[in-house]
């Protein structure tokens, strides 16, 4: 049993017309195209030959019917995979089918999401002569005329980010001018925009492909910037729409950046949030840790006061032991994230000694305002992560002496980011790379740090199992030693939820969920040491499976993004790119700085618009959401996916068209250079009535063209280019410009540098003798080759065969009248190989006595796939090929 | 050097309300514009156009020299 009776690729005037015959007659039919309209080229015309009739006039009630007919089924945006025959004599075949991520059935065509999309990219309904949007409605007739949103995948700069903040979304925003639209998406996510602005290590950067280029986008600077501007304008914008109250409570253990990001979203869903901070701080490690020249304590804070504004409750100095009691206290769900408040300890000799600390007690110290004096002191810092790089560089700033850094690794595999043990070399630390500590020595306090050579850190197996050298020993004297090795969960706190020996938290790690019952446990206590980023991502899921929790619904549903783009694939779309600098604006650095001041300065407003100028669109659609918010249907759904299905049909008709000969190919006509040099195609577009333009203007100006000429047969009739095969309809479809031209600019010259004009067509001849009695020029001989002068105008060097000799004309403006080529691709679609003619058209093996037929029974032509074809020809080829299909599906039925 | 198409479309966005500035002081053709701004001629008309398409300015009456002019459209 089939689905369909017959499947049509391809839905141009061809395939619409094998489908409607097909349909009348009974059949079932699927036709599967690629675009997201039906229509093919034809409904892009401006008028047919020789009757210059309107193009759309005709298509559009093909299209319609073909949407509309009973018996035939229409798939847009779907491209066919794979076509196999069967025993049985029919096919299988798989299709893909892309998401246009928009309800069709609620979109109303009311181009809100269009006129609110923040990502511009070329028109290619209209031959890229202007821009649409990433979020479009294809062309006025388009159908269904729905909208839909282009997506490659996912942004690399998205996708890297474990916040899961959309980072090219807020770069779109920040390019268009909306700061505040930005730091709304950002706050999607997350309330700490500030803080992330200034302490994430911007794994997006990272990712960012304009880094294959000149260097990546400042893209954290640009969240900086955003947050910047936003807490600015202070007092002139409202306070964000508390939700609908759920009636549930929801308490939260710890207020680092998972907390605080849980709170928010949970809040964000209409529970009452408290956050129960122990600390006398709210915050976290980015409050009690960050030192302030990296995260000043104001833009923490005033982060923090965006948790304010949605109600959120913190309590600090509470120290939460009993999560049983906290659930007897009306809370109906509690999140325990705690992060690694412990400092991890040595276990050498001498640790205990005054003037040991850790360097998390110091930083902590420093943000909580504590005194903390380190003039003329040595200071060894203990440790090659962050933490210890910014307890270096605080106790530089403290008037230390010197102050030295002492790490297992070498510098190349420090675990701190090798920015900053750059940054922190520049400020004067010395770097004691690739020793251990022996013990720490003193009489009543330490004076020393004994060192022992560190020949590898990591075993076979990559774990941590340092190694060393006992015969390679040091001394480092120091009067002060701060110790960063490493942070630990504080898993004595809640034994329940920390089995025994367990250095962590134990939760799923899916669900977030802990072994009692509504408790849930996110973040570094979960995870171990991570970044404020990871941390936030982190939050923002536990608080998404909470809120279903306290739903009653199933612990999943967590957004799972489109595939990332490859850097080639988004390299690819163009041949070269324009450098653009990336924007380098690295801290001035003292090799003895003091105070606290932040090191890194603001983005100004033309240095935030040049950054985001540089983003490639890697993705196409930015997930700015600004097309969901201005969607009065709620029909966009960014969280569509494509899908793969199979269907099994008793014959297939491929009706795939042409494709056009690639003007640039002929680099002495100037095509891509000369911008007043278009396609016939184009000139198509601008003689339409829904053109890009206004009106037939010169792409390169804008001015009203007085002098035209058309340059016949490129790209075909031409060895050099490989396509020596006569286009057969670019003479006519010529001469039906000349004439529309002539209507519209009837003051202008048009000129015709042709071979010959091949007008073989009932009144094709009469529609050329049309043509010359209107005006029309026409020099017999090929053009050599155009050159640009310097106003855009154009001289053309040709041969003139009537008159003899190479001449030389100048023209405001030049048509190439281009060929056409096979559509590619099509043979190796079919499991049994899809025989072609020498040109790499669908061969029809029997034309004379079988048209339409092809090299694999069952399977049939119809139209331009075949061979040029005009539109009287196509739709006459295409009722054959229905024909044939008829007589096929008769042949392979079995007798009832 | 003339740039890609796509990457000319691409800075609509960030060149858009630029260009509006220069128009709120009056209508200006394509190149009064570039020199304006300092963008070629050619990538004003595709911004221009795009513009135009999206509502943000209007058609006004072609000059002599064959130029029409672009004003900021009313909302």
């Amino acid at each position: 049993m089939t689905d369909y009776d017959v499947l049509v690729l391809g839905s141009g005037i061809g395939g619409m017309e094998s489908a409607l015959k097909l349909g009348d007659m009974g059949y079932r039919v699927l036709v599967v195209e690629s675009e997201p309209s039906i229509g093919g080229k034809m409904i892009l015309l401006s008028k047919v030959f020789p009757t210059l009739d309107c193009a759309s006039c005709i298509s559009t009630p093909k299209m319609a019917a073909t949407a509309h007919h009973p018996n035939v089924s229409v798939l847009t945006d779907a491209r066919l995979e794979r076509v196999v025959r069967m025993t049985d004599g029919g096919f299988s075949a798989t299709i893909h089918q892309t998401p246009r991520y928009v309800d069709v059935a609620a979109c109303t065509a009311c181009r809100q999401c269009e006129l609110a999309c923040t990502v511009a990219v070329p028109d290619q309904y209209n031959g890229e002569l202007v821009s649409r949007r990433a979020a479009y409605l294809p062309f006025p007739q388009a159908l269904p005329q729905k909208a839909l949103i282009e997506r490659a995948g996912t942004s690399p700069c998205t996708f890297a980010c474990p916040a899961g903040i959309k980072a090219h979304g807020y770069v779109s925003l920040v390019r268009s001018g909306e700061y505040d639209k930005a730091f709304a998406l950002v706050s999607e996510t997350t309330p700490l925009v500030g803080s992330l602005g200034r302490a994430c290590y911007a794994p997006c950067e990272a990712a960012c492909t304009r880094g294959a280029l000149e260097g990546p986008l400042a893209i954290r600077r640009l969240k900086r910037f955003v947050a910047d501007v936003h807490y600015g304008s202070d007092g002139n914008h409202e306070a964000p729409a508390r939700p609908e109250p759920s009636g549930k409570r929801v308490a939260i253990v710890g207020s680092g950046p998972a907390g605080v990001t849980a709170a928010w979203q949970l809040a964000r869903a209409g529970h009452a949030v408290r956050i129960f901070e122990a600390a006398p701080v709210a915050g976290g490690a980015m409050r009690l840790s960050i030192p302030s020249y990296r995260l000043p304590v104001a833009t923490v804070e005033r982060d923090l006061a965006n948790l304010a504004e949605l109600g959120v409750e913190i309590e600090t100095g509470h120290l939460v032991r009993d999560l049983a009691e906290l659930r007897a206290g009306g809370f109906d769900a509690v999140l325990v994230a705690t992060g690694t408040p412990l400092a991890a300890r040595l276990g050498v000799a001498g640790e205990d000694l005054d003037g040991v600390r850790s360097a998390l007690g110091l930083l902590r110290d420093l943000k909580l305002g504590a005194p903390v004096d380190l003039t003329d002191r040595t200071v060894a810092v203990i440790g090659g992560g962050n933490v210890a790089i910014d307890a270096a560089r605080s106790a530089a700033r403290l008037g230390a002496r010197s102050v030295h850094l002492v790490c297992l690794e070498q510098r190349e595999h420090m675990p701190a980011h090798a920015f900053e043990v750059e940054e922190a070399l520049a400020e004067g630390i010395e770097l004691h790379d690739g020793w251990g500590i022996a013990d720490l020595s003193g009489s009543d306090a330490v004076a020393s740090v004994g060192l022992k050579a560190c020949t590898a850190v990591f075993d076979a197996d990559g774990r941590f199992a340092p190694t060393y050298d006992d015969r390679r020993r040091a001394e480092l004297g120091a009067d002060v030693v701060l110790v960063a090795i490493g942070m630990e969960v504080d898993t004595a706190a809640f034994p329940s939820l920390a089995p025994a020996g367990s250095r962590r938290l134990r939760a799923d790690p899916a669900t977030f969920r802990t072994a009692e019952e509504g408790v849930f446990a996110a973040g570094d206590a979960v995870s171990g040491p991570s970044t404020i980023a990871q941390a936030v991502g982190a939050g923002r899921d536990a608080a998404h499976m909470i809120d279903r929790y306290l739903s009653g619904k199933d612990l999943a549903g967590l957004e799972v993004p489109l595939p990332v783009v490859s850097h080639d694939a988004v390299l690819a779309r163009q041949r070269a790119y324009t450098r653009r600098e990336a924007f380098v604006h690295r801290p001035v650095l003292s090799p003895a700085p003091r105070g606290f001041a932040e090191l890194e300065g603001p983005l100004s407003e033309d240095e935030a618009l040049a950054a985001a100028g540089r983003c490639l669109d890697c993705g196409v659609c930015s997930e700015c959401h600004e097309c969901v918010a201005a969607c009065p249907a709620d029909a966009i759904h960014l969280e569509m996916r494509p899908e793969d299905h199979t269907v099994r049909a008793g014959a297939v008709i491929v009706s795939t068209g042409y494709r056009l000969f690639d003007a640039d190919l002929k680099p002495q006509y100037g095509y891509g250079r000369f911008k007043n040099v278009v396609t016939g195609t184009q000139m198509e577009r601008l003689l339409a009535p829904t053109r890009p333009y206004h009106g037939v203007l010169r792409p390169g100006d804008g001015k009203v063209p007085e002098k035209i000429a058309y340059v016949m047969c490129t790209g075909s009739r031409d060895e050099t280019v490989n396509n020596p095969m006569c286009s057969k309809f670019c003479c006519m479809y010529s001469l039906k410009q000349n004439q529309l031209i002539l209507g519209a600019l009837p003051l202008a010259d048009v000129t015709v540098h042709y071979i010959d004009i091949r007008a073989a067509g009932k009144g094709y001849d009469e529609f050329f003798e049309q043509a010359k009695a209107m005006g029309t020029t026409f020099i017999k001989g090929r053009v050599a080759e155009i050159n640009e002068l310097e106003n855009g105008d154009l001289m053309l060097s040709y041969e003139d065969i009537a008159h003899g000799g190479v001449r030389v004309a100048e023209y405001d403006l030049v048509v190439l009248a281009v060929g056409v080529q096979p559509s590619p691709g099509i043979a190796r679609l079919f499991e049994d190989g899809l025989e072609l003619d020498p040109q790499g058209f669908v061969l029809e093996v029997s034309e004379d006595d079988h048209p339409a037929a092809t090299s694999i029974p069952g399977v049939f032509a119809a139209g331009a796939v075949t061979g040029p074809r005009d539109i009287p020809e196509s739709i006459l080829h295409a009722g054959a090929a229905a024909v044939q299909a008829a007589a096929y599906l008769q042949s392979t039925r079995v007798p009832a | 050097m003339t740039r890609e198409v796509r990457e000319v479309v691409r800075d609509e966005p960030l060149v858009r309300r630029r260009l509006l500035q220069l128009l709120e002081a009056g209508p200006l053709t394509v190149p009064e514009l570039a020199a304006a701004s300092g963008h070629p001629a050619d990538e004003v008309v595709i911004w221009v156009m795009g513009m135009r398409k999206y509502g943000d300015v209007t058609v006004g009456e072609p000059t002599p020299e064959g130029y029409f002019s672009y004003a900021v459209a009313k909302r």
